[in-house]
């Protein structure tokens, strides 16, 4: 009796101290698998969103929304998918690998690393909250003035974007100071700046960005508040406010926020194409040049936004837009110099890192284009700037995270994800995404202005409409076999071992799962890729080397 | 190869091309009616072939690289880590290209902006929440679009126009597809832009920054005549003009109810009632501190009826002038508060 009493109790004690566990950790990694998925969550919520914008469209006339609902499902879907799923979806692989890759115990602060997870959930559900207290905010993610003043938006939906918005940015200020100090003071030893994997490298310029750009947000959008709760006349022209600041303020974070969103991705695209192509990167230096080019650049190009304005000197904007081409341009020949005459073997991981080359591409040409204020001015505003952020932001930093997820998953989890799955997940990603956001193209040329929830049947964008609105449906089923793959991967045997792929990096040199402390031992360093001198010897670096005893070197694993 | 796989990759090949080529033809903006137009399509031409170019290079690397460099065995390849040459080559000619085209979109820019010091015709438009209103003030003449009716602006094809752009409320922006142009209507400041149509037409545009609710309802179009037939247009509308009075100032018509607004939530009432098939007018009395506000009637489809113009301004009264209306029951609200709303009944 007494047994059956007791027994209950300790399971109840048990369960609870897990989750509480979780709700306490500084511990980098759950930290990180936190922000997955907590990120998740909300690439989830985006997606109903935008399934929900894309049906409205599909054929003229209004049929689910009207036109007020619409325009708060373009904006929290734009708002939540940059703040709450690209953003953190980053910051939390770079939480979990980062102090990996640089041989760190964990973070340099771990509580503020909690605390800047912890911010995230509050600060979406005080964005969702908005719809059920009489509209969320209405103005897009870009909430111009006088249009977000409280004069033509009463509503506490705006209030609340910005209250989330601070959080979210405070958040990513705090992350990023958090970032840089681990990289810079708790490196392993032999490990000089010039040996940091290529990820570390984009994690940094990334970090560097945040904080002198999110500051500029974030004090933009408390001016707002403060237009439109206590009377600030900021923005407002009709009591002496200048609209244009607004702009400025926004779009002075908005356009490093595109790098900051890109950059990591492409860290991580640079980690699994010479993995998976048995190479080095091509070109280490140039493309940490490359990087901190983009970073120091990307803080001149921001009135490429307001072309249209009239309120600012496109000649200068123009220039530095164009300029900023090149390092991206370098990057994209490092990575087919990577893949050249390599050994490329196609895991999942491989699969969206090629799916990011091929239409990240796209969103590179389609947005180059736009660097020039005259093509400019028939292009802004309309279905072709909706084209050009998804091919960037979706199929670039999308397939960037779902590539970082399929490579780091054994790492995190010890397991590897199914293959066939991953493969299904890919197929009908890339063909979705594809589907999607091509046609926007040939809509925005031919004059659809972004933001609108109907179009005139006579107009002739029915049929490209419900083509993006197939290839939307297409990208919404696409995650249901990931989500299944990582339900049925979790339940299966963790036999991933410590290194799945026979990568380069520290994160490969122990357990899967990693212990609390991280590393047992670390192997010496002595280049950028650690773990594949420690399997092939460091003498294979030297260009043109024959490499008679690799085969025993593969038996490692 | 056998026969059947080359013949089988022939019409693969044929229908790539095929498509690649009407794809392109879908890439490309509509026919430019303006001369800034043509400068701007040409401009776009030289990206885009550009662009299709290092498209296909790229991707065919890649295609290329999967094919050919696919795992085949466990030897590991040459570990290259670079080229100093050819990184600075990669790094060279995509600088000189952007320069290049720089330039040329430069000079573009110059012309697609140069304005003609004394244009022949110089209109004003007004952006408002949410409609267009088009002035022709040498001449007296003003159009404003009501609801999804919008305004029509006639111009003369061959002639440089001066387009004057203001606001007293959000950002619009005023967008003409066959123009190849837009530029954003901002409050407190004046954009102005010329242009020259040279093919006669009627073009449609619409606003294309959002504005609020009914930004998709911005709508307008602009029709170009010969210039004979502009000034045969302009002489007959100032006497249609001069004959009747502008509708602002036409004073109360049959009954006139009144209508009140303190705050950006509701009008003082929620009902109000007027005769079928007689036209009424409603004085609006603004005592809003800081917000605009009007009145205008939709029908039970949500179709906009009468959009009360100009907008009451704060601490001003407007009467509006309201067209006979079936009977039947209708929603009154204000343009720039869409929430504030009451039932008209007409009987």
């Amino acid at each position: 009796m007494a047994t059956t009493v007791l027994a209950p109790g300790a399971t109840r004690v048990r369960q609870r101290s897990a989750v509480y566990d979780w709700l306490t950790t500084t511990d980098h990694k759950k930290i990180g698998i936190l922000y997955t998925g907590n990120s998740f969550i909300f690439f989830l919520l985006a997606g109903l969103l935008a399934l929900a914008i894309r049906s409205e469209l599909a054929q003229p006339g209004l049929q689910f929304l009207n036109p007020s609902e619409y325009n708060q499902m373009f904006t929290m879907h734009g708002t939540t998918m940059v703040f709450l799923v690209l953003m953190p979806f980053l910051a939390g692989i770079a939480n979990y690998v980062v102090p990996l890759q640089v041989g760190a115990a964990d973070m340099a602060f771990p509580r503020i690393n909690a605390l800047s997870f912890w911010m995230l959930p509050l600060g979406g559900i005080l964005l969702f909250s908005g719809f059920f207290l009489g509209g969320a905010a209405a103005e897009g993610w870009t909430s111009y003035s006088p249009l977000a003043g409280v004069k033509y938006s009463p509503g506490v939906g705006t209030d609340l974007w910005i209250v989330s918005l601070v959080l979210i940015g405070t958040s990513s200020i705090l992350g990023s100071i958090n970032f840089l100090t681990t990289i810079f003071k708790l490196r392993a030893p032999g490990m000089t700046l010039l040996r940091m994997p290529i990820f570390v490298w984009t994690v940094v310029v990334t970090s560097l960005l945040i904080m002198l750009a999110t500051p500029v947000f974030t004090s933009g959008v408390v001016l707002l508040f403060i237009d439109r709760n206590y009377g600030g006349n900021f923005f407002d022209p009709a009591t002496g406010g200048n609209p244009i600041l607004w702009q400025n303020l926004f779009w002075f974070f908005g356009h490093p926020e595109v790098y900051i969103l890109i950059l990591p991705a492409m860290g991580v695209i640079s980690e699994i194409l010479p993995v998976f192509s048995r190479k080095p990167l091509f070109g280490y230096k140039a493309f940490i040049f490359a990087t901190a080019l983009i970073g120091t650049l990307g803080f001149s190009v921001w009135a490429h936004h307001m072309f249209t304005t009239g309120a600012v000197f496109n000649p200068f904007f123009s220039f530095m837009t164009f300029l900023i081409a090149v390092p991206t341009g370098i990057k994209f020949f490092n990575w087919l110099a990577t893949m050249h005459r390599g050994q490329l073997s196609f895991a999942t991981p491989m699969l969206f890192a090629l799916g990011f080359l091929s239409i990240f591409l796209i969103g590179g040409l389609d947005g180059a284009v736009l660097a020039s204020p005259p093509a400019d001015y028939a292009l802004h505003d309309t279905y072709w700037i909706v084209a050009h952020i998804h091919f960037v932001f979706f199929g670039g930093t999308m397939f960037g995270v779902f590539a970082a997820l399929y490579y780091w998953f054994p790492k995190m989890f010890g397991a590897r994800l199914n293959e066939g799955l991953g493969r299904i997940h890919f197929v009908l990603m890339f063909m979705g995404t594809i589907l999607t956001f091509f046609p926007m193209h040939m809509l925005g040329l031919d004059g659809m202005p972004r933001r609108i929830v109907d179009y005139s049947p006579n107009a002739g964008w029915s049929d490209l409409n419900l083509l993006a609105t197939i290839g939307g449906f297409i990208i919404g089923i696409s995650v249901l076999p990931f989500m299944w793959n990582v339900f049925i991967t979790l339940r299966g045997p963790r036999d991933a071992g410590d290194d799945p792929w026979d990568g380069n990096t520290l994160e490969w040199a122990t357990t899967s799962p990693p212990p609390p402390y991280n590393f047992d031992h670390l192997p010496p360093i002595r280049s950028e890729r650690p773990l594949f001198d420690l399997k092939h010897g460091s003498i294979h670096d030297l260009d043109g080397v024959a490499v008679p005893a690799v085969a025993s070197g593969e038996g490692a694993h | 190869m056998s026969p059947r796989v080359r013949k089988a990759a022939a019409i693969a090949g044929l229908v790539g091309l095929t498509a690649l080529v009407s794809g392109c033809s879908a890439m490309y903006p509509p026919n430019p009616v303006t001369d800034q137009g043509k400068d701007i399509w040409s401009l776009y031409n030289l990206f885009f072939v550009i662009a299709a170019v290092i498209f296909v290079g790229v991707e065919g690397v890649i295609v290329w690289s999967i094919l050919r460099y696919r795992r085949r065995g466990d030897q590991l390849p040459r570990q290259t880590h670079g080229n100093n040459v050819l990184e600075v080559v990669w790094t060279a000619i995509p600088t000189a290209l952007v320069l290049g085209l720089f330039v040329i979109s430069f000079g573009i820019q110059g012309r697609v902006d140069a304005k003609v010091p004394d244009p022949p015709v110089t209109v004003d438009v007004t952006g408002f929440q949410w409609q267009w209103t088009f002035e022709y003030k040498d001449h007296g003449l003003s159009y404003t679009g009501l609801g999804d009716q919008g305004p029509v602006m006639w111009l003369p094809v061959g002639e440089t126009v001066h387009i004057r752009l203001h606001s007293n409320n959000v950002i619009h922006s005023f967008y003409v597809p066959a123009f190849l142009f837009k530029r954003d209507v901002i409050p407190g400041q004046v954009n102005n832009f010329d242009l020259k149509i040279d093919q006669a037409g009627t073009y449609n545009g619409q606003c294309a920054q959002l504005c609020g609710m009914d930004h998709y309802q911005m709508v307008f179009s602009v029709k170009a005549v010969p210039p004979a037939e502009f000034q045969a247009w302009l002489q007959a509308e100032e006497i249609k003009a001069r004959a009747t009075p502008t509708p602002a100032a036409s004073g109360a018509a049959g009954t006139t109810l009144q209508l009140g607004a303190s705050n950006t939530q509701s009008f003082d009432k929620s009902a109000l009632d007027a005769a079928a098939n007689q036209p009424f007018s409603v004085q609006l009395t603004n005592s809003t501190p800081s917000a605009p506000h009007n009145f205008a009637i939709k029908d039970a489809t949500g179709k906009v009826l009468f959009t009360g113009l100009p907008l009451a301004q704060p601490n001003q009264s407007v009467t509006y002038s309201v067209p006979a209306l079936p009977a039947g029951t209708y929603t009154f609200f204000c343009s720039v508060h869409p929430n504030m709303t009451g039932t008209l009944t007409v009987k």
